[in-house]
């Protein structure tokens, strides 16, 4: 049975603080999510919560500009901030002596970002963000699918129908005020659940999370995320998109309309995803892999989004001579089989989660992260130690029920690859 | 409760004592060496097989087949399939992973400590007797085929593999992938994958590392169970000699039409990893790309906004393995990005680094060891370095220590040593019609046009 331990509290201002003690190791991990992320942004500002992000680490009032990462990295540790459609995390790891440096950093820019705002650091970040997408997504191989279909997946006024990296045109059009208007709505300690994970006393580490957090003060009751959140469970149809691209070889990507993370509906799809393509002895890999040999690679995930619907997504890569929609058939077989799972798949995939949860949790950064989400998303840090339980729950006529349910035709998005030369159809 | 100060970065707490994990060893008779270190809070044990059959020792003309050998064992053993293979692991939930470098092949699991025993059996059948089944082999040779033809559509990877061919002379077996080239995996049958394995995969050139819930006892009993009857066999040597492909610096275009940025490799020869100025070497490029505040993402990104990360970094093999600058950049600014990169270059090489760089370099090199330090993989990824590159048991409690002595007169004397400015191979990937003609303006040496075919 598992038991990360930790020890839950709020300041006065809002701020929600997860205290883990892991001493094994002469190391601390901090851990800060804001609950906002790309469904936040509104409509000509796409890629705006990911551009902020870099913001954050251009210096703040007390903090010159680099000094943020100078800082850590001079104290030994590696730092960085990601953004995802629901968050924005930062994060830094570092040897334990030094909790005060990083509590100073996350606790300034927090609190005294604007005063060290500059046109001048806009329009670098700006740059730097630009040549983010071009290498992602512009530049690379089937870059952009996921902007492809999340587009697909969920209609224009849904918060998830735009991608975390934005559009060209919506990064040159943020401004100072932008900066401004976003730090103010959702850079508040009312808005942020704060974590350490590592080798610190529980008392001494909440004594200085207060001293460095206590005074900044709360915002402002944060805004409904814009747009409209609800979506029916089902797609209402099969939408496909073809597209040519210069790549050697065809891919194709089926996506499904999943109930939202947390939920009690959302575990089947994601032991689904495990099932279908997680190992060698997965469905996709032994039949379109190895025995088959339509296929060079599978992939399946159940991609963990909070907000009307989640996505579940299955794509494979064709080997030479194979073409798309040849790959797409084979890929509606082993999909319709799904329907009578064995059991024996079901708890394959189960082991092969249990073990990789059990593995993940040998980082504290990890740990951190894990108990900063299930306070930001479901307000139960306690999940990282109950959560397995709900994937172990599935049985494999939830799998089947779920398959018989989702996994149809008028739920489906699928977005073929193809190379620029032509040979499409068989 | 005090008020904070925020105007000054607060002074570190006294530092806590860190350690290295312990090593324990033994050897059973046929030489095999079993390796253990106690470590971690949670009940798993990670067991990795390292064996001294890497890519450097792929014969004439059979370049990737240390590759395929490896993928292949899983595919097959006297008894069981690839698909009962997979089975018997996976319902485990143990994952098998296998992966090969120029100096050796691993095999690796991570199993909860109470099903150790029946995945090592396992794992154990399948190193010692695979079957190779032919159907097996040809599949993953395909697969390693189509990856090669990947690798040329995208842009980081043809970039690397495109260095690697100018850097190194063509009989250096660094010049080509280390999967292979279509010419030569075409040729790789089902014998030459069995032949490789029974030269080369011998139990006296092959080490266990057991990591995590597991004490040397335990490790001991195992590998005697499971590999003790293991017969010895001749453990083969590879050697050659690293010669450079190119004589004065020299700008490649590798043309990609439509490329929206140019993918930048800055490579010379390096050197091999039991080098004396290693740590040196560590710390100098620290300060010049290998880190966020290095002075060439400084440059690149934080100054110039060409690009989201620019980076550095010798790689340390048993030989001189390449040492390479890489960046992907803006097409529109790609000559005055390989123009500032190459004045960086210079600018430490001539000037060297200031004695408050050189301390951050080595305070960052000796604070992230404990935390690259924290899973069982991790810990036994460095073990396996001890083994691969045969370093002293200690090494990773002397790390720190080591670091400490580098001064900035070391910096200045290993940047003049190493860092080369007139025999560079200047790998660019990107839109050549666009490119081309800044290249050649910059004037540091002749530009070549090369097509992928």
């Amino acid at each position: 049975m598992l038991r990360i331990p930790f020890e839950r509290y709020r300041l006065d201002n809002g701020l929600r603080v997860i205290l883990s003690r892991e001493p094994r190791a002469p190391v601390v991990a901090v851990n800060l999510w804001y609950g906002v992320g790309s469904r936040d942004e509104r409509p000509g500002r796409t890629g705006f919560a990911h551009l902020f992000e870099h913001m954050m680490f251009q210096g703040s009032a007390h903090v010159p500009e680099t000094a943020h990462f100078a800082l850590i990295e001079k104290a030994g540790g590696s730092l960085n901030g990601s953004t995802w459609l629901d968050r924005t995390n930062y994060f830094e790891t570092l040897p334990a002596h030094y909790l005060d440096l990083a509590l100073w950093l996350e606790s300034d820019r927090m609190g005294w970002l604007l005063p060290a705002m500059t046109q001048a650091k806009l329009d670098n970040q700006r740059d730097v963000v630009k040549n983010e997408r071009r290498w992602r997504v512009d530049n690379q191989p089937y870059g952009d699918w996921d902007e492809r279909l999340q587009a697909m997946m969920y209609p224009p006024e849904h918060p998830y129908h735009h991608s975390v990296i934005g559009s060209m045109e919506d990064l040159d059009a943020a401004s100072l005020e932008d900066v401004e208007q976003f730090f103010r709505t959702y850079y508040a300690p009312n808005n942020a659940v704060l974590t350490l994970c590592g080798d610190f006393e529980i008392a001494h580490a909440l004594e200085r999370v207060r001293y460095w957090f206590g005074e900044i003060p709360p915002g402002p009751p944060v805004p409904p995320i814009p747009g409209v959140t609800e979506v029916p469970p089902f797609l209402g149809e099969h939408v496909r998109a073809v597209v040519e691209q210069d790549i050697s070889l065809p891919r194709v990507y089926i996506g499904f309309r999943i109930p939202p993370y947390g939920t009690p509906g959302y575990y089947p799809a994601a032991v689904t995803a495990h099932v279908l393509a997680w190992g060698k002895a997965s469905l996709l890999y032994r039949r379109l892999v190895r025995e088959l040999r339509v296929a060079q690679d599978v992939a399946a995930y159940a991609f963990p989004f909070v907000v009307g619907a989640a996505m579940l997504v299955i794509w494979a890569t064709a080997r030479p001579g194979v073409t798309a929609d040849a790959l797409e058939a084979a890929l509606d077989r082993e999909l319709a089989g799904l329907r009578d799972v064995d059991a024996a798949d079901v708890e394959r995939a189960i082991h092969l989660i249990e073990v990789r949860h059990l593995s993940d949790l040998q980082r504290v950064d990890e740990r951190a992260d894990l108990l900063s989400m299930f306070t930001m998303l479901f307000d139960d840090p306690d999940r990282i130690n109950t959560e397995l339980d709900r994937v172990r729950a599935v049985t494999p006529q939830a799998v089947r029920e779920f398959a018989e349910a989702r996994i149809i035709e008028e739920n489906r998005a699928t977005l073929q690859y193809v190379p620029r030369d032509g040979r499409r159809g068989s | 409760m005090s008020v904070p100060d925020r105007t000054q970065p607060p002074e570190p707490g006294p530092i806590r004592p860190f350690a290295f994990p312990r090593l324990e060893r033994r050897q059973l008779a046929n030489g095999f060496n079993v390796i253990a270190a106690r470590a971690g809070d949670l009940p798993l044990v990670t067991a990795l097989l390292v064996v001294d059959a890497g890519a450097a020792a792929d014969p004439a003309g059979k370049a990737g087949l240390a590759n395929l050998t490896a993928l292949a064992l899983e595919t097959g053993t006297r008894t069981r399939s690839a698909g009962e293979i997979a089975w018997a692991f996976e319902r485990l939930g143990v994952e098998f992973e296998v992966e090969t470098t120029w100096d050796a092949s691993s095999f690796e699991i991570t199993v909860p400590a109470g099903r150790l025993e029946p995945a090592l059996e396992l794992f154990a059948e399948v190193v010692r007797s695979p079957a190779f089944p032919e159907r097996e082999v040809a599949r993953l040779r395909d697969e390693q085929l189509a990856h090669i033809l990947q690798r040329r559509k995208e842009p980081r990877a043809l970039a690397s593999d495109m260095a690697a061919r100018f850097i190194f002379a063509p009989e250096v077996p660094y010049a080509r992938p280390l999967i292979g080239t279509t010419a030569s995996v075409e040729t790789l049958t089902r014998d030459d994958v069995e032949a490789f394995y029974r030269a080369r995969y011998v139990p006296n050139a092959s080490s266990l590392i057991l990591v995590g819930a597991v004490d040397i006892d335990e490790a001991e009993r195992l590998a005697r169970l499971y590999f003790g009857d293991w017969p010895r066999g001749v453990a083969p040597r590879t050697d050659f000699d690293v010669v450079r492909a190119v004589h004065e610096t020299t700008i490649f275009v590798v043309d990609r039409p439509g490329s929206v940025q140019s993918e930048i490799r800055i490579g010379d020869v390096g050197v091999e990893r039991h080098h004396p100025d290693y740590f040196p070497l560590l710390v100098m490029n620290t300060i010049l790309g290998g880190a966020f505040t290095s002075r060439l993402n400084l440059s690149l990104r934080e100054r110039h906004g060409f690009t989201y990360g620019a980076r550095s970094g010798f790689a340390f093999r048993r030989k001189p393995g390449p040492f390479i600058v890489q960046v992907a950049v803006a097409t529109d600014v790609t000559a005055r990005a390989v123009e500032e990169a190459l004045k960086e270059i210079r600018l430490l090489r001539d000037m060297g680094a200031t004695e408050e760089e050189t301390a951050a370099a080595r305070d960052y090199l000796a604070g992230i060891l404990p935390l690259e330090l924290q899973t069982t993989e991790q810990i036994a990824a460095r073990i396996a370095d001890i083994v691969v590159f045969d370093l002293p048991d200690t090494y990773f409690q002397d790390y720190r220590a080591r670091l400490a002595t580098v001064t900035a007169d070391d910096v200045l004397r290993v940047a003049r040593t190493h860092l080369r400015s007139d025999r560079l191979a200047i790998v660019v990937v990107g839109d050549a019609e666009q490119i081309t003609e800044p290249l050649r303006t910059l004037g540091v040496g002749p530009v070549e046009v090369h097509r992928v075919e």
